[in-house]
């Protein structure tokens, strides 16, 4: 009894311990928002605001069009979300289960291209924006997502191939045709995979940066990242300001997390076929 | 089956046709005769952006034919995305471009020569700093916008506190030095003169130090020595003159009178030991006076220090208008209107100056009261430094060439290497660069 008791605070100690290596960074954030230039820049380096500077969040907004960075950057992830689930689903789902030449060939060459740096796509896919007169729009940012990019296909297959074939076949005996397997079978027995992919998109476009810096160019279009960094000048850095806007940028990223989280603890369907 | 797989393949071809008619029909813009459109592009923050637009619709006012676009991006972005462009062959017809960039797009063939615009419309003796962008053939490439150019700061309170007398225009690098060592502190409030001094725990240094434009160039070139010979494609970096600059630097360091780039490190940024009280003084140029101003510092600033045959040396970087050498005909006259609405109105350039972020180009804003009041008291210091002042020796492949000395250089400034050793290696690694863009 007294060994148990023992091995559950030794273990309470070490998750108390680790989940406060994971907060400081998150602390020192918020504490940094909340500070003059000069306490900002202090040296040795000073923890605690003093006095909390809460303006920094109001000159936050007076500084940039911060709602209008937010509207965009909303647009943008959400667009590319319902992309990225109904594109990548259904490239998935028929290299997962459709019978066509070339199958594995081709799935091959779609992992490849994960290999390529985005520095390297992104001239040839400002070119081809440009010809499509779609430069300085929001349009270039999300539509990539709707065209099947090869992280969600690899992520929505491997959950395909999870799901035993007897569902699908027990279907096609009822006379679904593949579309319908897909939508009414694999679908909802993959959500945690979804949520998965949902939350993965949605933080790499809410924080992506190279992209909107190369295609948006009007002030009106930016996204958040873009609008924030343009808070510093060359040579000025507004860190204080910097730090605050960002942690404001933040929240909507966790409302997400929190939201999908149920999915990520909901087990595997598997449980169907007994 | 058959007929369902069909019905698809009609599906897909009517969408294809659809967003084909959809692209085509955007294409067709259609253009006011006569206006010419202008795509301006350049750099800003959230506070210059404003005072740019201000500025823009002030132009506009004037020039009702010209439609002036704006494609403006955070500075870093700013230029990642201009590389993008030029390859794509859409770059802005005018631009703001890093005094450092200049020759790295003039020397790509991406710039038009404004010699000739400059010689006619511009009064050589009306400006400071348009040689700043002549390169070695006398071609202009660029009209600045505002001037960075360095000069010594230093924190009163502290130079008070070690009860010293503030830098004069007389001091030489030795003298800056035998201040340092009274004003360099360790935590327990000694100072380097004193033998108790703990050299590994400094609380605030004598001289803070960073890489070319406040740090080594204005020493290398004070002592006489530099980087590149005159054409800027070879290395003078082995001479004797480089090597006592770099000795007194390396003595300095060593002796924690100066932040070593490793020290640097526990700073929020390399820029920050100045404002964040934990250095008595720095080479700076212009714009740091915002960092000084917004710290509330007690500082003032004075010219930088003499070397040892008595030369003086100020860095400069002069941020310039270019146009892109596509921009012909009207576009390309509407672009230097838009140079010479900037250089030659004293109305703008007194706008942008309210803005506290660069010395103005117009020799008359530059002199005038609202420019020299405020703080620093010494203002003057930074026009008087035009006497000495030159470029870091720029060229197209400027920022390689930095990384590279830098890379070799450091390494003798934290004491792994010799002064020698680093030197050998940074002629070599510099000129290797030098030759795989110029040899060829």
């Amino acid at each position: 009894m007294k060994l148990n008791r023992f091995r559950k605070s030794v273990g309470y100690a070490v998750i108390i311990f680790s989940s406060l290596i994971m907060i400081l960074p998150f602390l020192t954030t918020l504490f940094n928002s909340l500070k003059t230039y000069a306490q900002y820049t202090a040296f040795p380096p000073k923890w605690i605001p003093r006095p909390i500077q809460w303006s920094n969040y109001l000159e936050v907004w007076k500084l940039g069009a911060f709602e209008q960075y937010t509207i965009n950057s909303v647009i943008v992830t959400v667009l590319s979300v319902c992309g990225a689930l109904i594109s990548c689903s259904m490239v998935a789902f028929a290299f997962a289960r459709l019978r066509f030449p070339f199958k594995n060939t081709l799935f091959m060459i779609v992992l490849g291209t994960m290999m390529i740096p985005p520095v390297v796509l992104i001239i040839p896919q400002f070119v081809i924006f440009k010809s499509l007169y779609m430069l300085d729009t929001l349009t270039p940012l999300w539509i990539i997502e709707w065209l099947a990019q090869p992280f969600g296909i690899f992520l929505m297959r491997q959950a395909f191939l999870m799901i035993p074939k007897d569902y699908e076949e027990s279907a096609k005996l009822d006379g679904c045709n593949p579309f319908q397997i897909y939508w009414k079978i694999f679908l909802p027995m993959c959500k945690p995979t979804f949520a998965t992919l949902a939350v993965f998109t949605f933080m790499t476009k809410w924080n992506e940066i190279l992209s909107p810096a190369i295609f948006l160019t009007s002030k009106e279009n930016f996204t958040l990242p873009i609008g924030i960094l343009s808070m510093a000048g060359q040579w000025s850095g507004n860190e204080q300001y910097m730090v605050a806007a960002a942690l404001m940028s933040l929240i909507p990223i966790l409302l997400v997390f929190l939201f999908a989280e149920k999915y990520f603890v909901q087990g595997t369907n598997s449980s169907g076929i007994k | 089956m058959k007929s369902q797989h069909k019905k698809w393949g009609a599906l897909l071809l009517a969408i294809t046709l659809l967003s084909a008619l959809l692209i085509s029909g955007c294409s067709t813009k259609g253009k006011g005769g006569g206006d010419v459109e202008l795509k301006l592009g350049f750099y800003s923050s959230a506070q210059s952006d404003e005072k740019m637009q201000e500025l823009i619709a002030k132009f506009q006012e004037k020039h009702p034919n010209i439609k002036i676009k704006t494609e403006s991006s955070p500075y870093n972005q700013f230029f990642q995305k201009l590389d993008t462009q030029i390859a794509a062959e859409s770059a802005p017809d005018v631009w703001l471009s890093d005094g450092v960039l200049v020759p790295k797009y003039a020397e790509r063939g991406v710039l038009k020569d404004l010699t000739e615009w400059i010689q006619r419309d511009l009064k050589a003796g009306d400006y400071y700093g348009l040689e700043f962008n002549k390169d070695a053939a006398g071609k202009y490439w660029g009209v600045p916008q505002g001037i960075q150019i360095a000069v010594l700061y230093y924190n009163k309170d502290m130079f008070d506190e070690a009860q010293i007398e503030y830098p004069t225009d007389a001091w030489s690098w030795d003298d800056l030095k035998t201040a340092a060592e009274k004003l360099t502190k360790d935590t327990n409030g000694k100072y380097a003169v004193d033998p108790a001094f703990d050299k590994n725990k400094i609380s605030q240094y004598g001289l803070t130090f960073f890489s070319i434009t406040e740090g080594w160039m204005t020493v290398l070139k004070s002592y006489g020595g530099g980087v590149l010979n005159e054409t800027l494609e070879q290395s003078i970096i082995d001479s004797p003159e480089n090597k006592a600059a770099l000795d007194w630097i390396v003595d300095g360091m060593q002796r924690e009178l100066l932040p070593t780039p490793s020290d640097l490190k526990s700073f929020q940024s390399n820029m920050a030991p100045f404002p964040s009280k934990a250095a008595a003084m720095r080479i700076g140029i212009y714009a740091r006076t915002i960092d000084a101003n917004a710290a509330g510092l007690n500082y003032d600033v004075t010219l930088l220090p003499k070397g040892p045959e008595g030369k003086r040396f100020s860095p400069v970087i002069a941020n310039s208008w270019v146009i892109n050498k596509k921009a012909e005909g009207a576009v390309g006259e509407a672009a230097w209107e838009w140079v010479k609405f900037w250089a030659t109105e004293d109305e703008v350039q007194k706008e942008w100056a309210s803005l506290g972020e660069a010395v103005p180009v117009k020799k008359s804003v530059a002199n005038s009261e609202q420019f020299l009041s405020g703080s620093p008291a010494n203002k003057q210091a930074f026009l008087d430094s035009f006497e000495f002042a030159g470029t870091l020796d720029v060229n197209a492949v400027w920022s390689e060439w930095v990384g590279k000395f830098n890379d070799s250089i450091n390494r003798a400034f934290e004491g792994e290497i010799s002064v020698e050793q680093a030197m050998k290696q940074a002629d070599q690694e510099v000129q290797k660069v030098l030759d795989e863009f110029y040899k060829k």
